[in-house]
């Protein structure tokens, strides 16, 4: 439990950063007298400007990170993500389809469509009969599900107006931009709902990482608790695409820097630190993206991309140099 | 161990396995009588993992019934079959990086409600497995840093943490060289001794079976070929039915159970 | 197994193709419009304007590009022994896009002829790096391994490219040729060198072929049998270098192009490369040609840029290709 300590107090670190710098600076005894009286220039950075946007940027990254958590161990591959395997790329697409035709109906829920539906289509697609233990399948199907899903948010975006087109990349790229404190509510309630459901599950997880025969052994109904542990993790990423775009990578780095840093070993608190480190990450890009260059504004969706490219590439030389998988 | 009453154990009756189109095992009787040891051997592709498979309900028959204790399986509820039964699979998967004592604190899923915490009931038994298996002194390592005989001593560890009546393995001693092969199917013999569990696994080496096992059920590609005493079994003309091989069976030197010697 | 190359489907869609090129658009030409045109130019009637400065540009356009990424599909994908492969997924659209914008930053400016220039080092250096990362040179590089070594290759140079534009707000206008492929503005690009480059890659893979064919026999194998591998694998880098380079020169970034036509030349020349790659360059063109022609008129009078229409239309391929893998085969 001590190691978890370093993760708090990364998140403490990058979310007192975030406050504090960006176009301009607000040094710390603003945002206290902001915080104790409510006046003053830190109140309005905490009430409107940066505090709900940290807010949301900490919930998209737990979710994220909660949901490539549970994805990477139930598929006993650390390249199992949503977003690799395109349910993220599905949700998006679902709420740029949902602007298109001018579908009035809360973003969460169509979020939460089109990334169960994508999940559905890759089961689908890739199920054959006898085959086990397909993860890497799984994965490939997944991949092109989501460049399917990527195109053809491409394409419906283009049929929108140019205002509308701008809110369409949000959906097809991933932003932080102007997100309010409903956006932050909407987040982390769902979000806690859903980590509570994941919490009931956390021991249906850890029989399944002994594989589903020993699982069953050992009186677990395997298909039913995959089903539902699956998706949990749709709705995880879902609920974090509905705020923020399927932001990439995030799910992927989460668990595995999570785990990195604490050396958890149990299924419950490998999830608790790699939702810390999903939100240490999102909320560290969006930081970055906002304050690195000034006078400009990066979606956080282009700063994630180049943390997690580099990572994903170092992942890939080294899961194929063990020669497994 | 002869006055066992009918029905304590598993018995099969007319059973069915296989897939769609080829059946494995057609129409078999069987009856593995409880406090026994007992192997299940054959050639390859006989069945064997796949009678051990129906046995723990981890496949479903195309014909036929498995009771346990006079119940039938199909009727058990999950986790009211995971008590009284366990089944170590062949090729089990180690999460990467657990230790020991984690790993084997996963058996105790059957007896645990969703929001039951950890009990002292639950920390003896896995306590227990732990020392039963000699692994005590690893119980932190991780099940990585293990040697080939240490992880699979782990992983029965699990499946006694389960604390089941009956136990089930599936070749618990392949890869690995003949000092651990011993060493498992010694242990598996004392917790039968000690403990009264019943043991059936499926093994290869028809020798370490006569000398480790009460009961012997040889299956060939036809179907059973004989089922009781390793004396009884393993005799000529049986094994040349099931693996079709040519061989002598004289008294082991050591143990004076039926040892093989092809010709 | 007797290898009968079957051409006339491959002159059917040529011909579908051409006349979808030619004929369809904001204002339909006739045959007989295209014919006068072609035999009697009048250059008062806006037909006979629109068809010269506007489709037949747009034509060449689009049988250069396609030809061009055609082939080089069918190369990386017997390169790789991989059948997702494909020059967008595997970094060269990223490569050429992400020189072409920090050279446009860097030098100042934007021609077509410094577009073309720099997408060829570009595409090269990102074909490399996700063949090597991809482990190209230790033994096989499965399809997992090469498209997530594409994927974040891709993803890092686009953050890269987005993060430029973004910052420097000048190069917005280079940008916007590399958000996705189009065969408008023909008359703009350098056609006739590009062709000239294909031709040459076209020639380059024709020698190589059964060279490539041994070479997936296994490396030990093909050595064995007297080539030498590590020379094969440099001329079918060159020549997708040369390929790809081009067609992305002209025609922007068109990902899936190279998945999609694969399939279908080996079921045109019944597995012999050289008989595919033969037919290659007219499949992949007349494909690229009917998804311009499918992106003008889905949204008309709106145009739809054929980049996006191939990704629609290359994401299920890609998907059907994963499927049929076998799980050994999924690496």
């Amino acid at each position: 439990m001590t190691r978890g300590l370093s993760l708090v107090a990364l998140l403490c670190l990058v979310s007192l950063l975030s406050l504090t710098l960006g176009e301009v600076r607000m040094p710390l005894a603003d945002l206290w007298q902001g915080l104790t009286t409510g006046e003053g220039p830190g109140a309005m950075t905490l009430r409107v400007l940066r505090g709900p946007r940290l807010a949301t940027a900490l919930g998209t990254g737990a979710v994220l990170g909660l949901s490539g958590a549970v994805f990477q161990s139930l598929l006993r591959n650390p390249l199992a993500a949503p977003d690799v395997m395109g349910f993220t790329a599905g949700s998006g697409l679902a709420v740029v389809a949902a602007l298109v035709l001018g579908l009035v109906l809360p973003m969460p829920l169509i979020a939460a469509a089109g990334g169960i539906a994508a999940a559905l289509v890759v089961a689908v697609v890739s199920w054959r009969p006898g085959a086990r233990d397909n993860s890497l399948t799984l994965i490939l199907v997944g991949l092109g599900t989501g460049f399917t899903a990527t195109g053809l948010a491409t394409f419906l975006g283009l049929t929108l107006g140019d205002t509308m087109a701008a809110e369409a990349r949000r959906w097809i790229a991933g932003s932080l931009a102007a997100r309010t404190w409903s956006h932050a509510g909407q987040v982390w309630g769902i979000g806690l709902i859903l980590a509570l459901a994941l919490a009931l599950q956390v021991r249906a997880l850890g029989l399944l990482e002994l594989g589903p025969d020993l699982a069953s052994g050992l009186g677990l109904r395997v298909a039913r608790a995959r089903n539902m542990l699956l998706a949990t993790a749709v709705l995880l990423a879902a609920a974090g695409v509905a705020v923020a775009g399927p932001v990439p990578f995030v799910a992927l780095m989460a668990g595995p820097l999570g785990i990195g840093l604490t050396m958890a070993r149990r299924p419950g608190t490998r999830l608790l630190y790699a939702a810390g480190a999903g939100a240490a990450i999102t909320a560290g890009a969006d930081l970055l993206a906002r304050a690195a260059v000034p006078g400009v504004q990066l979606p956080v969706g282009v700063m994630t991309g180049l943390l997690g490219a580099p990572y994903l590439l170092w992942l890939l030389s080294r899961e194929f140099g063990k020669g497994e998988a | 161990m002869n006055d066992i009453p009918q029905g304590a154990g598993l018995r099969v009756e007319g059973l069915s396995l296989g897939y769609d189109a080829r059946r494995v095992i057609e129409g078999l009787d069987l009856s593995l009588p409880a406090g026994c040891v007992t192997a299940i051997l054959g050639p390859n592709g006989c069945g064997k993992s796949t009678l051990l498979h129906a046995l723990a309900r981890l496949r479903p028959p195309l014909a036929g019934r498995i009771t346990l204790e006079g119940r039938a399986l199909a009727s058990f509820p999950p986790r009211a079959l995971a008590q009284k039964l366990a089944i170590l699979p062949q090729a089990p998967l180690a999460p990467p990086g657990i230790r020991v004592a984690d790993l084997v604190r996963r058996g105790r899923a059957p007896w645990r409600g969703l929001l039951q915490p950890w009990s002292a009931a639950d920390a003896t038994a896995c306590d227990a497995a732990i020392a039963a298996v000699g692994l005590g002194p690893q119980a932190g390592d991780p099940v990585d840093a293990l040697s080939g005989g240490q992880r699979q001593r782990a992983w029965i560890a699990l499946v006694l943490a389960q604390s089941t009546p009956f136990l089930l393995l599936d070749e618990p001693t392949t890869w690995l060289d003949l000092a651990h092969q011993i060493e498992i199917l010694s242990l598996l013999r004392r917790l039968n001794r000690e403990r009264g569990i019943t043991v059936v696994s499926v093994l290869h080496d028809l020798n370490l079976a006569a000398r480790y096992s009460d009961r012997l059920v040889l299956l060939g590609r036809e179907g059973l070929i004989a089922e009781g005493s390793p004396e009884a079994v393993m005799t000529e003309a049986n094994l040349a039915r099931a693996f079709g091989l040519a061989a002598r069976v004289l008294p082991d030197p050591v143990s004076g159970t039926p040892m093989v010697c092809p010709l | 197994m007797g290898a009968v190359l079957r051409l006339w489907p491959v002159a059917l869609l040529m011909l579908a193709a051409v006349a979808l090129t030619l004929g369809v658009g904001v204002r339909d030409l006739s045959a007989g419009a295209i014919w006068r045109a072609l035999t009697a130019w009048d250059p008062t009637d806006p037909a006979q304007v629109v068809l010269v400065e506007i489709r037949l540009p747009r034509l060449a356009t689009g049988l250069v590009a396609g030809a061009a990424l055609g082939l080089a599909g069918c190369v990386m994908q017997a390169l790789t022994r991989n059948p997702l492969a494909d020059p967008g997924l595997l970094g060269v659209n990223a490569g050429a896009a992400f020189a072409v914008v920090t050279g446009a930053l860097i030098i100042g400016g934007s021609g077509a002829g410094l577009t073309a220039i720099l997408a060829f080092p570009g595409a090269a250096l990102a074909a490399a790096a996700v063949f090597l990362l991809g482990g190209g040179l230790r033994g096989e590089p499965g399809p997992v391994r090469l498209t997530l070594a594409g994927v974040a290759v891709s993803a890092l140079l686009y953050s890269i490219v987005n993060a430029l534009v973004l910052i420097r707000g000048d190069a917005l206008e280079v940008f916007r040729f590399w958000v996705a492929g189009t065969l408008a503005q023909g008359l703009q690009k350098p056609l006739a060198e590009m062709g000239l480059v294909v031709l040459a890659g076209w020639l380059l893979t024709l020698w190589l072929a059964p060279l490539l064919e041994l070479l997936a026999l296994g490396r030990d194998l093909a050595r064995g049998l007297g080539t030498n591998p590590l020379r094969v694998q440099g001329g079918a880098l060159l020549a997708v270098t040369l390929l790809s380079g081009a067609g992305v020169a002209i025609a922007g970034p068109i990902a899936f192009l190279g998945l999609i036509v694969p399939p279908v030349t080996r079921r045109l020349a019944g597995g012999d490369l050289r008989r595919e790659l033969m037919v290659a360059p007219f499949v992949g063109a007349s494909i690229l040609l009917l998804a311009d022609g499918a992106g003008r008129l889905i949204l008309a009078p709106a145009e739809v840029r054929v980049g996006v229409m191939t990704a629609i239309l290359g994401g299920p391929v890609f998907v059907w290709i994963a499927r049929s893998l076998r799980p050994g085969e999924a690496r």
